[in-house]
């Protein structure tokens, strides 16, 4: 079963070689990043050798795979058939030959390879002496196996759930926590270290919980091993294979239950309320809202595009936060939110899709798509404007100078008026059909459109860049001026000037879209999501 | 191979129920359409009565969901026009659109919405106030067999229960043309026959219904015109009396768009005797 299994496995990465241009990039995109990983996190680990916290920083390292195998298996599912207990399930297969079988299948490729590469740096970083090597070694292998272990627990026990519609939304979101990891990894943590407010030895007092967690017994095992404690070191690895040894039970039991369960997608909850909001505005306008307003907190994509400004706020206000830019890092936050609530959205057709038939029944001139475009920017304003004027205030508070948070806010407005504004201009010149692959819940352009996307987000970053200069320069040139007097007129102009830009996106995207919308029909009928 | 006798025969024939129709509901003219270097819609004339309940049959890739597309204002042709109630889509699409319902093959809606607001919402982009668009979608989800499944997201429905949905979003502002692409495809039994019903009582209240389909008993039972189209062109329409000609329908089909392949005679392990 195991031979089979693993056969199976290597012919459906080989099969990805042979198959479209685009499944041959990214399979050797993909192995790249795993050799890139394994070096990476070997010569990391191997770097640690003689660092003081040396110990806490390879158990958060460890606890970092295992949180990754956690997650990213939820995010792909689908994209490896063998993680699905239901793709076996007509076959007449025994659960225990099954289990082995199925674990071979998932120490088998490129990652499962680059983990056990990477992480056999703690022999160089941690291991002194011979015995110590050794113990590093079986550590390294019990913590490969405990990730298995627990990714094939945590996808077969969710299994039922992932294929219901509601499963897939949730596991969806799972991408703002990985998003936050990347920027954690990409931004805070090397500017902390570069600002000399990281060392090892910050991350002891993570360690004294992680200590006694698998992937932290591991680590210690390891350290005890090097200072020649090697019955507590054998003992921490015991526990160590002990508890795969739970999640392996754990997993052939789910894995004998999901065999034989009958699929529960359909049984699924109600919607609260009865009909749509806005009903007493009435009109195309009023209509539109009322659907998109429903899609802002329903659809994962939207919520997911909702989290990534969010964190994108955050990361950005990261100087001000520290103490030592407080007014830019604050005007970021206020610009860089408004400029992505638009700049995410600037494919409304494509991202109506193939559901655009009903509105583009009754969007036959420019009134019409003037009101379906202003429907869809008051849904996507009633949420981006609490967003950024609480968001920076609460920065602004936090980082002492409430002020900047007040000032703030006419660039947030503007610049969400700017962002939703350009984004109606590029749905029309540049629109594409997107789709959802598997293994990404954000959605990209259907191959052939990438000239579009690209345009589409690269002129919107700019379009909204230069359009929010007068408000940077008006914030510097009234320095002078008494805050009671120039916060409120910043105010005022930036949320006029921002309304007006958004009002001059909805008239030039409809005067653009005019005539083209059984085109732009044909486009959102191509995309997938 | 299609027999030029036969569908010369029933190619003059105006749809309708019997009586003489001064002006169509859907007249269709020099309708062309082509994708690269192949033509989807090589030239089709159409004239369908008000009233009627008629079927547009062929084969898979004959053209049916193009020229529809086309008809409805979804896809723009190369050339041909297109009169709903005399009123051109493409010329005067507000005017025209107003007037017809359409349900699409590949059933895609606002599936993040439940199936009652979907319908309200439709309702609601026709013009109609959102208390009676209520009214009417609670009606509709009622007749199409959807109101103990009215609060959950169109999402979770099945292949048939979004079909019927979006024919409760086709109907909700009463057109008097209803245009529905494969209706009845993956829809089960007794779905379908909620569908069928819904259609007859809707093309018998004087409204027309215009059809696709490669179900040829479905539109035997239910259609009183018929035109069959293949290789994107129409080679045969008239009541569905004209279009038979004695036979059944599905004889009829099979001798204008000719029998295609074997019957499987290379496959002689194929069975149980031969094990």
């Amino acid at each position: 079963m195991a031979r089979i299994l693993v056969q199976l496995k290597l012919r459906l990465l080989l099969g990805a070689l042979r198959a479209t241009n685009a499944t041959r990039v990214s399979f050797i995109v993909s192995s790249t990043v795993a050799l890139m990983v394994a070096i990476g996190t070997f010569v990391g680990l191997a770097a640690l050798r003689h660092n003081g916290g040396a110990v806490d920083l390879t158990a958060v390292i460890y606890t970092v795979f295992a949180l990754g195998w956690l997650i990213l298996p939820l995010v792909t599912f689908g994209l490896d058939a063998t993680l699905d207990p239901a793709t076996l399930a007509l076959y007449p297969l025994r659960t225990r030959p099954l289990v082995i079988g199925l674990l071979a299948a998932s120490a088998t490729g490129a990652w499962p390879l680059a983990n056990l590469i990477g992480e056999l740096g703690i022999t160089v970083g941690l291991a002194h002496g011979a015995l110590a090597v050794l113990i590093a070694v079986i550590a390294a292998l019990l913590q490969v196996a405990f990730c298995l272990t627990l990714a094939r627990l945590v996808t077969t026990a969710l299994a039922g759930l992932m294929r219901s519609r509601r499963g897939r939304d949730l596991a969806a979101l799972a991408i703002i926590p990985i998003f936050v990891l990347y920027e954690v990894f990409a931004q805070v943590l090397p500017r902390a270290i570069g600002h000399h407010e990281l060392t090892a030895a910050s991350f002891a007092e993570v360690d004294s919980w992680l200590r006694w967690l698998p992937p932290g017994l591991a680590a210690h095992a390891v350290q005890d091993a090097s200072t020649g404690h090697a019955g507590t070191a054998v003992l921490r690895l015991l526990l160590v294979a002990a508890s795969i040894v739970a999640l392996g039970w754990l997993w052939a039991r789910a894995l004998s239950h999901a065999l034989v369960t009958a699929d529960s997608s359909t049984q699924t909850a109600s919607v609260k309320g009865g009909a749509l909001p806005l009903g007493r505005s009435g009109g195309l306008t009023g209509t539109v809202a009322a659907r998109s307003l429903a899609y802002q907190r329903r659809d994962p994509i939207s919520m997911i595009y909702w989290g990534l400004t969010v964190v994108i706020m955050v990361v950005v206000s990261l100087s001000a936060l520290r103490g030592n830019h407080p007014e830019t890092g604050v005007l970021l936050c206020a610009g860089f939110g408004g400029a992505f609530t638009g700049l995410l959205r600037g494919d409304l057709f494509g991202m109506a899709g193939p559901a655009f038939y009903l509105d583009a029944l009754v969007l036959s001139d420019r009134r019409a798509l003037r009101s379906w475009f202003a429907g869809q920017n008051a849904a996507v304003a009633v949420i981006a404007i609490p967003l950024v004027l609480v968001v920076p205030l609460v920065v602004a508070i936090i980082s002492g100078h409430p002020v900047n948070g007040l000032l703030a806010m006419a660039l947030g407005l503007a610049a969400t008026g700017a962002g939703l504004g350009v984004g109606d201009f590029f749905s029309s010149t540049l629109p594409y059909p997107a789709e959802q692959r598997a293994g990404s819940p954000i959605p990209r352009q259907v191959n052939g459109f990438a000239m579009q996307a690209v345009g589409a987000r690269f002129g919107g970053l700019i379009a909204t860049a230069i359009l929010v200069i007068p408000v940077i320069v008006a914030i510097g040139a009234t320095g002078s001026v008494a805050d009671a007097v120039r916060i409120p007129a910043l105010i005022a102009g930036g949320a006029i000037y921002g309304a007006l830009l958004a009002c001059a996106g909805i008239a030039l995207g409809a005067g653009l879209a005019q005539g083209k919308v059984p085109e732009l029909f044909q486009l959102a009928a191509r995309s997938k999501l | 191979m299609a027999e030029p006798a036969s569908a010369g025969q029933a190619s003059t024939g105006q749809a309708g129920t019997g009586q003489a129709v001064a002006q169509p509901a859907i007249s269709v003219r020099g309708l062309r359409k082509s994708f690269g270097s192949k033509e989807a819609v090589a030239g089709i004339d159409l004239d369908i009565g008000k009233g009627s309940l008629a079927g547009l049959v062929g084969p898979n890739g004959a053209g049916k969901t193009t020229s529809l597309s086309m008809m409805t204002g979804l896809l723009r042709p190369d050339r041909g026009t297109v009169l709903i109630n005399g009123v051109s889509v493409w010329t005067d699409p507000a005017a025209a659109k107003a007037t017809i319902g359409v349900v699409p093959a590949e059933v895609r809606l606002f599936d993040r919405l439940s199936g009652e607001e979907l319908l309200e919402y439709a309702g609601r982009l026709h013009g109609l106030p959102a208390g009676e668009a209520r009214q009417r979608a609670a009606q509709l989800l009622d007749v199409l067999d959807l109101k103990d499944d009215a609060k959950r997201l169109v999402a979770d429905y099945s292949t048939g229960m979004r079909k019927k949905a979006a024919l409760g979003c086709a109907l909700i502002h009463n057109p008097r043309v209803l245009f529905l692409d494969e209706p009845l495809e993956g829809v089960d039994p007794v779905s379908a026959d909620v569908i069928r019903r819904l259609l007859k009582r809707f093309a018998d209240s004087g409204s027309t219904v215009l059809f696709s389909s490669h179900v040829m008993e479905l539109v035997e039972q239910v259609c009183d015109h018929v035109s069959i189209i293949a290789a994107g062109r129409i080679v045969a329409t008239g009541t569905m009396d004209e279009v038979r000609a004695g036979k059944t329908l599905q004889q009829a089909f099979i001798d204008l768009v000719g029998a295609r392949g074997t019957g499987g005679e290379g496959l002689s392990w194929l069975g149980s005797s031969s094990s």
